[in-house]
């Protein structure tokens, strides 16, 4: 790419930001203030160390259900807290892991009496301290097991070793299947299993046509120029792993679900949940109109979509941009998702 | 000793300095700890183990050198991890010392805890895993004095902790090849029927060889494992840091 094709990309595409924003260090907790003050009867917020649990705590002899991770991926996580989804949410600073000490503290505020399961997404930071503070809330008593969401196809390795693949949009439908199991009753192990289920079976693929700018920061993270998109990336302002030509949403669409299917050895007569999610900026009118294009190549493919959401549900700051998300689905799974949930970004 | 890689590098010899015990700016205002070592009797001479004074000062000696090393093991991050090291842990030993105000420790192994729980609400991945070392360290005795044998046997069960939960080893560029070192060189003292001060020392010196000795390694955990051969010729802070807290340790009485 030529310094001039730099400079044109950035005037088209990566014009300076401007954000809602007072002090940029304090974005996260005035967020927080926020969304308790226009939720009171779904969430509370514990300043101090800060995590979102629900307001009317679920009865006791339920598994509870604990997420968490860096923030600027609003609605995750915060907005799954609820009856049927997440007992609390722990959220970090802007891209980075929260505190062991904030995940110790939100464990043992939502542990009833039948033990606690971690959603956690594949990233070093949030492993290590997930881990840390399951090992610590054991010696209160409280049994944890971690659930790894890691459905990021472009970061699969050739290799074998490194960290394994991201963990993107996936963890919508891990959360709320097991928040779903869990209210059902469903003991600890199993409401384990069932997330690492739909974990193992989910596969996701992003494609955006511009970064996202941290909070306070006036350019984007990275520059595209106008004629090029930057395939599979993730939902940290990271570059992909590649940049491709610009093109219609239906051929888009295609670059994106085609990997998946593939990945997830899936053909004629197969189930999915579909998710085609917005990284920020890109506009539900899109959206709509890229999974148009995704039922369209399944359903030639065979494949039947039983459940969907269209819509941002886990964001890169204000990329523009999508993913999709296909989860293999069976009978037993889609009761669960279609079990009653109560949170912010999701209601049925 | 250390006149190889740094060149110019002021700030890494500073820290090299501190490490090898050489007085500093740091330690010059109230001179060297001569509390907190536990005596039977008032003359100081029979050094049983660590008492809760004698665990306090040593925090408080390790936290001081700490903030006057801050902003050299800051740079020697920055060239080859990602340069938050610092401060974070900065920020760790200043909600430590937060945490021992409001929750005044009993024991040893409280203040310890104490430690623990400061460095767990820190960010990163350094912070958590030095939390979890000291609660292995905190929770290796709830008595009023930690024997040279708690000590020890604490310091083996956080490096354990640290390596399994960090998936380290020796040798891959990490806190490990300080934490290993020193948890090795203190079950010898224990063996060898060594005082705590002794064995202090003994564990000071091989966590100082072994923190110089990731100069030369490669990086293969931790954010210095992305920029491969760059992180060659550059100490790993997170292992100066564990030989800069054993050389913090309080020193015998009547041996100053």
């Amino acid at each position: 790419m030529t310094a001039q094709d730099s400079i044109a990309g950035q005037l088209l595409v990566g014009a300076q930001r401007r954000q809602f924003v007072n002090e940029p260090g304090d974005i996260v907790a005035e967020a927080l203030e926020g969304l308790e003050g226009a939720y009171p009867r779904l969430i509370r917020w514990n300043r101090e160390p800060s995590f979102v649990i629900r307001a009317e705590p679920a009865p006791a002899g339920r598994v509870a259900v604990v997420s968490g991770g860096g923030s600027g991926h609003e609605p995750l996580h915060v907005g799954m807290v609820g009856e049927g989804m997440l007992d609390a949410a722990v959220p970090g600073a802007v891209f980075a892991s929260p505190t062991a000490g904030q995940i110790l503290a939100a464990t043992q505020a939502a542990a009833r009496d039948a033990g606690v399961v971690h959603v956690v997404k594949n990233y070093t930071g949030d492993v290590l301290n997930f881990a840390i503070a399951a090992e610590v809330a054991s010696d209160d008593g409280i049994e944890v097991r971690q659930v790894l969401v890691d459905d990021d196809l472009a970061t699969t390795s050739t290799t074998g070793d490194g960290p394994g693949r991201r963990g993107t949009a996936a963890t919508v439908i891990v959360e709320k299947i097991v928040g779903a199991a869990a209210a059902a009753g469903a003991d600890l192990d199993r409401v384990a299993a069932l997330g690492r289920r739909v974990a193992t079976t989910s596969r996701s693929m992003a494609v955006a046509l511009a970064a996202g700018a941290h909070p306070g920061r006036a350019y984007p993270s990275f520059d595209l120029p106008s004629d090029e998109v930057e395939f599979g990336v993730g939902i940290h302002g990271e570059r992909g792993v590649g940049r491709r030509a610009f093109a219609t949403a239906d051929e888009l669409a295609d670059q994106l679900v085609r990997p998946l299917v593939a990945d997830l050895s899936i053909g004629r007569g197969d189930r999915v949940i579909a998710i085609t999610n917005g990284l920020g900026a890109t506009t539900g009118l899109e959206l709509a109109v890229v999974h148009r294009r995704v039922t369209l190549i399944l359903e030639a493919a065979g494949i039947t979509i039983e459940r969907a959401l269209v819509g941002p549900y886990v964001t890169s700051l204000d990329m523009a941009g999508c993913s999709v998300t296909l989860t293999r689905a069976d009978d037993e799974l889609l009761a669960l998702w279609d079990a009653p949930v109560r949170t912010i970004a999701l209601s049925w | 000793m250390v006149d190889t890689a740094f060149g110019t590098d002021e700030g890494a010899h500073q820290v090299i300095e501190e490490v090898d015990g050489a007085p500093t700016d740091a330690d010059a205002a109230d001179g060297p700890d001569t509390t907190g070592v536990d005596a039977t009797g008032s003359d100081g001479a029979d050094v049983h183990g660590l008492d809760l004074a004698g665990a306090s000062a040593w925090f408080d000696a390790f936290h001081r050198r700490f903030e006057a090393e801050a902003a050299a093991l800051g740079d020697l991050d920055r060239r080859a991890g990602d340069g938050d090291f610092g401060n974070n842990i900065l920020s760790a030993l200043r909600r430590c010392r937060r945490r021992l105000d409001e929750e005044p420790p009993r024991t040893p192994g409280e203040l310890f805890l104490g430690v623990s729980h400061g460095f767990l609400n820190t960010g990163g991945t350094s912070g958590p895993l030095f939390g979890m070392w000291f609660r292995g360290i905190g929770r290796a005795t709830d008595a009023p004095v930690m024997t040279l044998g708690a000590l020890a046997a604490g310091v083996a069960d956080g490096t354990a902790t640290v390596q399994r939960l960090g998936k380290a080893r020796p040798g891959d560029k990490t806190m490990v090849d300080a934490m290993a070192p020193a948890t090795d060189a203190l079950a010898a003292a224990v063996d060898a029927g060594l005082d705590l001060p002794d064995g202090l020392a003994r564990a000071a010196d091989a966590a100082r060889a072994g923190a110089l000795a990731t100069e030369s390694l490669r990086a293969r955990r931790g954010r210095a494992a992305y920029v491969g051969d760059v992180a060659r010729g550059v100490l790993d802070p997170g292992a100066l840091t564990v030989a800069l807290f054993f050389s913090a340790g309080p020193p015998a009485p009547g041996r100053l």
